[in-house]
């Protein structure tokens, strides 16, 4: 006597991922890693140039008076110095240069001790003051 | 969308580490810096911290290794002369400009000619 399996009747079951729970730790992912990211703040740049013998010997700018604003400490505090005068903030620089001749270019001394924000403020009041060269001389 | 998801994760893993890797931690000087200025490429980063510290490429050096750098840097682009090079300087503002002048007398001396001083736009 011979056996015979019997057909199945069911069809095959096709199988399938249920994508809810999938889509749900995904969505937790993305929300970790945009909560978690650390949003960096946006740059700029000042771009002064470095005094070098070429830049003080040559050009058209040479045959003017250098025009210097020193950037150094007056009673311990941070002030720029333009001349005799005397400056406390960026704002009385900035009127202070706008008197000036631009196309001659800007010497900008900094000396030790002051913090580098006051040398970047004088670069910046310089390029607002319409210089298209800033030479930064480190003191030495 | 699943996949639009996914490329939003990768891109969010990606930006956070590389955010960590090539910044250190600096208060900037708060200017608005040179806005009309066409972003140009980043050349070599020196970072001063506020303690002076000085870092390259997340490790710190002092002044004769970060003049071996430079020198290296220049000598990887013989065709361009060292005047102009790329170098961007990015100093906390609190820091000692003393450290700022002897960064810049170094690159001066070997005829580095222009620095950039990132600032933080206000």
């Amino acid at each position: 006597m011979r056996i015979q399996r019997k057909p199945s009747r069911r069809r095959p079951r096709s199988i399938t991922l249920n994508l809810a729970s999938m889509i749900d730790v995904t969505f937790l992912l993305l929300m970790y890693f945009m909560v978690t990211m650390v949003l960096a703040q946006p740059e700029d740049r000042l771009s002064p140039s470095l005094q070098t013998r070429a830049d003080s010997t040559a050009g058209p700018a040479a045959d003017f008076q250098p025009q210097i604003v020193e950037v150094l400490l007056v009673d311990r505090t941070p002030a720029y110095r333009l001349g005799t005068e005397i400056f406390r903030s960026k704002r009385e620089l900035l009127a202070a240069l706008a008197h000036l001749y631009t196309p001659a270019g800007l010497f900008v001394k900094v000396s030790d001790g002051v913090p580098v924000g006051f040398a970047a403020a004088a670069i910046q009041a310089a390029r607002d003051a319409g210089f298209e060269q800033v030479t930064y001389v480190p003191d030495e | 969308m699943i996949d639009v998801v996914f490329l939003l994760i990768i891109f969010f893993m990606t930006t956070a580490r590389f955010a960590r890797l090539t910044r250190a931690e600096i208060d900037l000087p708060i200017e608005k810096g040179e806005q009309h200025e066409a972003p140009d490429e980043a050349g070599l980063i020196i970072n001063i911290t506020r303690d002076g510290a000085i870092i390259v490429s997340d490790r710190t050096v002092d002044l004769r290794r970060l003049e071996e750098i430079v020198h290296r840097e220049i000598r990887r682009s013989p065709d361009r002369p060292p005047r102009q090079l790329k170098m961007l300087i990015r100093a906390d503002r609190h820091t000692d400009s003393a450290r700022l002048n002897q960064v810049v007398t170094m690159l001066r001396s070997l005829g580095v000619g222009s620095v950039r001083l990132a600032t933080q736009v206000p």
